[in-house]
């Protein structure tokens, strides 16, 4: 597996990131506003606030494994194992008076002057938002998405463009400032770019073999998650999507000697990644596409209508959908990536984001005559994911798709 | 020799791993003590328990004033004059030895409990481990099993890591099991994996609730595991203390309530599941 070399660039996109938050929290730069990660972020940067996401906050812990040493502290204070490990990891680490951003000199996630969230994806950011607005006394507001929407109705749009416009008092009173159309233009222009950009740079992993794996897509994410609405996002995708057309031009894959693909659908389980990703390269596999990754990659964002567009983006989301449309969207991923599997994470504390409880996989199976997977895990909780577990069923699960590729050899071309 | 006939008591503890039972007097001074494994037909093992304790204490059953029961098999004590839940008989236990408000942490073999007893001994509120995560006390004595030592030796073990623990994650004591055994074919040495188990009990007693000093243990885990309550005070960073034979606390404060819920003279009767006479 060879590393991006556009992941410099990454780190150094995230890096002036995390020092302007910094800036903003320790010196007043900018009012710092916190959004749940697919909330109105357009509207804040276009207002001026320096915006903090915790569940990017939440992944970093995740991802470098100390989560664990917060969950108990969360817990304690009567939060459910049961209930997202971001949220239990956060508020935790707030509680030891931890961060990870403290290379940035911030000892705690920066002070917020406001809590912005959105529902679309779960209650539980509102949970997590209001814990904080109680703690530190700040108001939060936010949208009530409608959730597990077959076909987004414009009575749908309707309804979240009217909360939106409804946030912009409140907002303008923290920020000290007034909305200004053109900067919400360009704020949304920026995350339609951004969008486009991200959304084509996973597209290049339909190649054979792939130039990036889910995993990597995890990682190069960060700008398409916490510089939504501004020229910093695009600048790196840019760079990004050149650097993997270059790979499959000249057919450089992530993982060499690619022999089989898969399709992720659920949370990534931060604390593994490395190990999943060097796991599934053994096999000779890779884990091309996700449905995770691609949330980002919001559709239909225009400049010239962002209150609707943004509404609309935002209710069109995978996760805010009912299983039909998913199931028509893992359909349409599986054959536009030419996967042999689809690997269900279920995490035990995301059930917003598992799609293995109603039977999805089985009906995925059913319909697409493909094999699934599913592994049991935690996006941050690592007491709910066994290694030695989730290798055995791994190797089974190549095992069986490697044997169905030699019996289709053998059957020859129909 | 008992003080008198009307001046003992027994309490008895069916607990998920072992059956305790001790005599006192009303005064609370302990004359017998008996632990044995529960096992098999509950009647029996509480039968035994209660009756070596008298044997230990020089008394005989006609000279109790009560049987107090408790613990997770409390139906099961032939003879209980009385039945005193968990959670109330281990702080009644605990207020005798140290007569003030604490939190108590009752951990032993299956459900532990953190307990708030106010200035008066009375329990003021108690919160247990979910169903998933119980069995701690066994596990570390499964643990010790994989490891290759009496579960004794098991906190020795751990101490010899010093300090350097392998990740042992799971709340599911069936999990953490196999844990044990992932850790040590990774290369972890027995010793790191011992402390390992020792702090993944401490965390899981941790986010059981608020904790307030003085925090003070009881339970078998305290008396054979007291590595647990270290790895708790440092996690809490609050003075971790516990009782004089902790294993007794849920025992003693039943044998206590024996004294104030007087049932009438207890009559050892064991039968079985037909109703035929065993003891």
């Amino acid at each position: 597996m060879t590393e991006l070399a556009s992941t410099t660039a990454l780190r150094a996109t995230m890096d002036a990131y995390y020092r302007s938050l910094a800036d903003a929290a320790l010196r007043g730069t900018a009012p710092v506003a916190w959004c749940t990660s697919v909330g109105p972020a357009e509207l804040l940067r276009a207002l001026g606030f320096a915006v903090h996401f915790p569940e990017n906050h939440a992944a970093i812990m995740g991802a470098a494994r100390t989560a664990n040493r917060y969950l108990p502290l969360a817990h304690a204070q009567g939060y459910s194992q049961d209930i997202c490990s971001y949220l239990t990891s956060d508020i935790g680490a707030y509680l030891a008076g931890e961060s990870p951003l403290k290379a940035y000199g911030l000892e705690r996630a920066p002070k917020p002057d406001v809590l912005v969230f959105n529902t679309n994806q779960c209650r539980d950011v509102r949970d997590w938002f209001e814990w904080y607005g109680r703690e530190l006394g700040v108001p939060v507001i936010g949208l009530h998405s409608p959730r597990a929407i077959d076909d987004v109705t414009e009575r749908d749009i309707d309804a979240v463009t009217k909360q939106l416009e409804s946030l912009v008092a409140p907002l303008e009173q923290i920020a000290g400032a007034r909305l200004d159309d053109a900067r919400l233009a360009s704020a949304t222009r920026a995350s339609r770019d951004t969008a486009d950009l991200w959304g084509a740079c996973l597209e290049t992993a339909s190649a054979r073999p792939a130039p990036l794996t889910f995993f990597d897509g995890t990682i190069h994410m960060g700008p398409a998650v916490v510089l939504r609405g501004t020229e910093d996002a695009p600048a790196y995708y840019r760079q990004l999507l050149a650097e993997l057309r270059q790979r499959v031009e000249s057919r450089v894959g992530a993982v060499p000697g690619e022999t089989l693909r898969l399709y992720w659908d659920g949370m990534p389980v931060w604390g593994r990644l490395r190990a999943l990703s060097t796991m599934f390269a053994e096999f000779d596999t890779a884990v091309v596409a996700s449905t995770y990754c691609n949330s980002w990659a919001f559709a239909g964002l225009d400049p010239a209508d962002p209150w609707r567009s943004v509404s609309r983006a935002l209710l069109e989301l995978f996760i805010v959908r009912s299983e039909a449309p998913k199931e028509r969207y893992i359909a349409r991923m599986v054959e536009f990536y030419d996967v042999d599997g689809v690997i269900f994470h279920d995490c035990r504390t995301c059930s917003s984001n598992s799609n293995t409880r109603y039977g999805m996989p089985g009906r995925i199976t059913e319909r697409l005559g493909i094999p699934t997977l599913v592994l049991d895990g935690d996006v941050n909780d690592l007491r709910c994911f066994s290694d030695e577990q989730a290798r055995t069923n791994i190797e089974g699960f190549v095992e069986q798709l490697t044997d169905a590729r030699v019996a289709t050899a053998a059957r020859g071309p129909r | 020799m008992p003080d008198n006939s009307s001046g003992i008591a027994a309490g008895v503890d069916v607990g998920t791993e072992c059956v305790k039972a001790v005599v006192i007097t009303d005064a609370g001074r302990t004359l017998g003590r008996s632990v044995l494994p529960t096992r098999g037909y509950f009647q029996v093992c509480a039968y035994e328990a209660l009756t070596a304790a008298l044997h230990d204490a020089g008394s005989r059953l006609k000279e109790l004033a009560g049987v107090g029961a408790t613990g997770f098999g409390m139906a099961s004590v032939p003879g209980a004059t009385v039945t005193v839940m968990e959670s109330a008989a281990h702080a009644r236990g605990a207020f005798h030895h140290m007569p003030h408000a604490m939190t108590l942490a009752n951990i032993g073999g299956g459900d532990p409990h953190v307990i708030a007893v106010d200035a008066t001994g009375g329990q003021t509120g108690a919160r247990g481990m979910r169903r998933c995560a119980v069995g701690v006390g066994s596990f570390l004595t499964l643990a010790a099993r994989r490891l290759d030592v009496g579960a004794a030796q098991l906190d020795e073990l751990a101490d010899a890591a010093a300090g350097d623990a392998a990740v042992v994650t799971s709340y599911c004591s069936v999990f953490s099991a196999s844990e044990v055994l992932e850790r040590l074919r990774e290369g972890a040495t027995r010793e790191q994996v011992a402390l390992g188990c020792v702090r993944s009990v401490a965390q899981r007693v941790l986010e059981l609730g608020s904790f307030t000093d003085p925090v003070v243990v009881s339970g078998g885990v305290a008396e054979y595991f007291p590595g647990v309550l270290r790895a708790l005070e440092s996690l809490l960073g609050l003075r971790v203390t516990t009782l004089p034979e902790p294993i007794y606390t849920g025992a003693f404060g039943a044998a206590l309530a024996a004294f104030s819920e007087r049932g009438g003279r207890p009559v050892l009767r064991v039968v079985d599941h037909a109703g035929g006479a065993l003891y």
